[in-house]
C-alpha cells in the first residue's frame, strides 16, 4: 500500500468514527448518562489519532504541508479544532463540548471528500517561510473561536433553561456561589447543561477568544507582511483581507462588551454570530462569493484554494450558517407566562 | 466641546462606530470592484471617527490607571471591601495569622488609628495592556496615512524590460539580465526568477528577484509583477518582464504599531491586574479581592486562603 492509499484509509477511518462520536454524544446529550460522553471522547481522539498520520503521510507524500488545496484545508481545519478539543480536556473536563465539535469535524470532513486530493504542487506564490507561518496559525484561531461558540451557544441554552425554570429558580442557580466553592456534582443527571454553571461557560468561551484573538491578530498581521514582499502591497481589500478584518472586528466587540457592560448574554451572541464570520472569511469568499458574482478578485490565486468545488464549498457554508441560526433561534427566552404571582384582585 | 468628548470616549459610541466599520467592510465585498468603498468617504469618515474614539478614550484613561496603579488607596471603608466582587467577613482572625498564612503576595502596609490595613496587588503592567493596544492602533493607521500621502515616489509604478534591457528608475539603473522560469515535472511553473543589477551612482549590485523576494534598494521595493509567456514554452525567452516599484514611507510605523496592537493585546488578555485588600473591623479581618478581568481561578484561590485562615482559626480556639 503506497503512501497515498494509506492517507485515504486514516481518512476514511476518521470520517467514519468522527459519525459515530456525533450520535453517541447526541445520545449522551439527550440522555444525560455519563458514560456516553466518555465513550463519544474516546471516539474522537481514536479518529484524531488516525487522522493525523493521514495528514503527516499527505505532508510527507506531497512535499508540501496540508494546508494549501481545498481538500487539505478543510481537512485540516477539522483536524485542528478536534485537537483543540482535545486541549481543552487535558486537565479538565469538558467532554460534552464535543457535541458540536465531533457533528463539524465530520461534516467538514465529508465536505472535504468531495473535493479532487491530488496534491497541488505550490505555484510560484506560495513558495515561501509564511505559508508555514500565516496559514496553520489563520486557521487555528478559526478553531479558538470555534469553541467560543459553542460555549456560547451552551450558555444561552442554559440560561434560557434556567429562566424557564422560573425567576427565582435562575437567580438562585446564577448565584450558587459555585464559582468559588464548586458545587457537588450530581452523578446521575450530568448533561452537558447541568455539569458547567454559567459562569464557567461564559468564562470559557471569553478564554477562548482570548486564545483565537491575538491569534487571528498574528495571522492578519503575518498576511500582510507576506502580501507586501510577494504582491508589493501590505493591505489590498481582497475580499478574504478584509472579512479577516470583519472578524476581528467582531471579536474586538465581544472583548469590549463582556468588559464594559457585564453583559453576558450580549457577548454570548457577538460570540455565536462572530462564527458566521469566522465561517465567510474561511469558506463563504473561496466558495460562496466567486458563485454570487463572477468576480476574479486580486488574489483568487492565492486566497482561492486550488482545485476546490464552489458548489460543495458553498453548500457546506450554507449548511454551516443555518445550524447556527437555528441553535441560536432556539436560544431564544420566551417572554413570561402570563400566571406568574397572585395580584391582589385575585385574592378575595 | 465636553459634550463631544463625552460622545468619542463613550464604549457606545465605539461600538456603534465599529458595527457601522464591519456593514462598510461587507459591502466592500459583495460586488466586483466594490472596493472602491475603501478610499471613499463613506468608509474613511467612520475610520477617523473610530481613531478619534480610540485617541480619546485612551487618553481619558490613562491618567487614572497611572494613579490606580501607582498610588493605591490602601485605608479603605469597610462599604469599600464590601463592594468588591469577591469579599467575606472573618471573624476572631487576626492580622498576624494572615501575614503567617500567605504567600506570593507582597504585602503593603498601613496602621492608621489602631487599625491595620493590608493591601496586595499583582499584575500592574496588565492594566497597561489596553492603552498599549490603541496606542498601537492608532500608530499603525498613521503609518497607513503616511503611506498613502508620501507613498509611490518613483514617477512611473510599473516598468517594464526586455532581458538586456536597462531603465532609469528614479535615479539609477535597473538592467535585467536574465529571467528564466523553472517548472515541476508535471510542467507546472515552480518559480520565477529575475537576475537584474543595479547601478546607483557607482555602485553596482547584483541581485535576484522572486516572487517572494522583491528586492530592496534605498527604501524602494523592486518586484515582480509579470511577464509575457507567449511563445515562451517553446523558446524559453520572453520579450518582456514586468517589476512593480514602490516606496512606502510609512511602513515602519505600520509594522510597529503592529507590534504595539499585538503587544498591547496579548498584556490586557494574559496578566490581569489582581488585588486583595484586608483590613480589621469588629473583632475580626474583612477580605476583599477585585480582579480588572473577573478571573475565576484568582478568586479561588483567595477563598482558598480564606478557607485555610478559619481552619487555623478553629485549630487556635480548639487550643485555647
Amino acid at each position: 500500500m503506497d503512501a497515498a492509499a494509506l492517507e485515504h484509509l486514516g481518512f476514511e477511518i476518521a470520517l467514519g468514527t468522527y459519525l459515530i462520536s456525533s450520535v453517541v454524544l447526541i445520545l449522551h446529550f439527550a440522555t444525560r448518562k455519563r458514560r456516553l460522553a466518555e465513550m463519544g471522547f474516546n471516539l474522537i481522539a481514536f479518529g484524531f489519532a488516525f487522522q493525523t498520520v493521514a495528514l503527516a503521510l499527505r505532508w510527507f507524500y506531497a512535499g508540501y504541508p496540508p494546508w494549501v488545496n481545498s481538500y487539505e484545508v478543510m481537512s485540516f481545519f477539522a483536524w485542528a479544532i478536534v485537537a483543540a478539543y482535545l486541549a481543552l480536556n487535558v486537565g479538565s473536563d469538558y467532554k460534552s463540548v464535543g457535541i458540536l465539535v465531533a457533528p463539524l469535524a465530520f461534516v467538514v470532513l465529508s465536505f472535504a471528500s468531495l473535493q479532487p486530493t491530488n496534491p497541488t504542487p505550490l505555484v510560484p506564490a506560495l513558495r515561501s517561510v509564511w505559508l508555514f507561518i500565516h496559514v496553520p496559525i489563520t486557521i487555528l484561531s478559526y478553531c479558538a473561536f470555534f469553541i467560543a461558540f459553542t460555549a456560547s451557544v451552551l450558555y444561552l441554552f442554559k440560561s434560557k433553561q434556567l429562566s424557564e425554570q422560573g425567576p427565582a429558580e435562575e437567580l438562585y442557580r446564577q448565584t450558587e456561589g459555585s464559582e468559588y466553592a464548586p458545587s457537588a456534582t450530581q452523578p446521575e443527571s450530568t448533561g452537558v447543561l447541568d455539569k458547567f454553571t454559567l459562569s464557567q461557560l461564559d468564562d470559557l468561551a471569553y478564554k477562548s477568544v482570548a486564545v483565537g484573538f491575538p491569534l487571528l491578530t498574528i495571522g492578519i498581521l503575518t498576511g500582510a507582511i507576506w502580501a507586501e514582499t510577494a504582491w508589493g502591497s501590505y493591505w489590498s481589500w481582497d475580499p478574504k483581507e478584509t472579512w479577516s478584518l470583519i472578524t476581528w472586528f467582531v471579536f474586538l466587540a465581544y472583548l469590549h462588551v463582556r468588559a464594559q457592560y457585564q453583559s453576558r448574554s450580549l457577548a454570548a451572541y457577538i460570540a455565536a454570530f462572530g462564527f458566521v464570520s469566522v465561517m465567510f472569511t474561511f469558506l463563504g469568499v473561496g466558495y460562496v462569493l466567486p458563485l454570487l458574482q463572477t468576480y476574479i478578485g486580486v488574489s483568487s490565486g492565492l486566497h482561492g484554494y486550488a482545485g476546490g468545488s464552489a458548489i460543495a464549498g458553498s453548500v457546506l457554508f450554507f449548511g454551516i450558517l443555518a445550524a447556527v441560526l437555528f441553535l441560536l433561534f432556539k436560544t431564544r427566552k420566551k417572554p413570561p407566562s402570563v400566571n406568574h404571582a397572585p395580584t391582589v384582585e385575585d385574592d378575595h | 466641546m465636553n459634550a463631544a468628548i463625552k460622545l468619542l470616549s463613550s464604549p457606545r459610541f465605539a461600538a456603534g462606530i465599529v458595527i457601522v466599520l464591519i456593514l462598510i467592510c461587507i459591502l466592500g465585498t459583495l460586488f466586483p470592484g466594490g472596493d472602491v468603498i475603501f478610499t471613499s468617504i463613506l468608509f474613511l469618515a467612520p475610520l477617523g471617527l473610530f481613531a478619534l474614539s480610540t485617541a480619546t478614550c485612551t487618553l481619558m484613561r490613562i491618567v487614572p490607571i497611572w494613579r490606580d496603579v501607582r498610588r493605591p488607596e490602601i485605608e479603605v471603608s469597610d462599604q469599600f471591601v464590601q463592594s468588591l466582587p469577591y469579599h467575606a467577613y472573618l471573624p476572631g482572625v487576626t492580622i498576624p495569622q494572615v501575614k503567617r498564612l500567605w504567600k506570593g503576595f507582597r504585602w503593603r502596609e498601613e496602621l492608621k488609628s489602631k487599625n491595620t490595613y493590608l493591601f496586595a496587588q499583582k499584575g500592574t503592567v496588565g492594566r497597561f495592556g489596553p492603552p498599549i493596544a490603541h496606542l498601537g492602533v492608532l500608530v499603525l493607521l498613521l503609518g497607513v496615512v503616511v503611506g498613502a500621502a508620501y507613498g509611490h515616489v518613483s514617477p512611473q509604478d510599473r516598468i517594464v524590460m526586455a532581458p538586456g534591457e536597462s531603465q532609469h528608475v528614479d535615479g539609477f539603473i535597473l538592467r535585467l539580465d536574465e529571467f528564466n522560469v523553472s517548472y515541476y515535472a508535471s510542467g507546472v511553473a515552480q518559480d520565477y526568477r529575475a537576475k537584474v543589477t543595479l547601478i546607483d551612482s557607482n555602485q553596482v549590485q547584483t541581485g535576484e528577484i522572486t516572487v517572494n523576494s522583491p528586492l530592496i534598494h534605498k527604501g524602494l521595493i523592486i518586484s515582480l509583477y509579470g511577464y509575457d509567456s507567449n511563445g515562451f514554452m517553446e523558446s524559453g525567452k520572453v520579450s518582456w518582464v514586468a517589476f512593480q516599484i514602490k516606496s512606502d514611507a510609512g511602513l515602519p510605523l505600520v509594522w510597529c504599531g503592529a507590534l504595539l496592537t499585538i503587544a498591547g493585546i496579548v498584556l490586557s488578555l494574559y496578566l490581569s491586574h489582581r488585588r486583595i485588600w484586608i483590613k480589621e473591623s469588629s473583632e475580626g479581618i474583612l477580605i476583599g479581592a477585585t480582579s480588572n478581568k473577573s478571573s475565576i481561578r484568582f478568586f479561588k484561590i483567595v477563598d482558598e486562603f480564606r478557607a485555610e485562615l478559619e481552619n487555623l482559626r478553629s485549630k487556635t480556639e480548639s487550643r485555647d
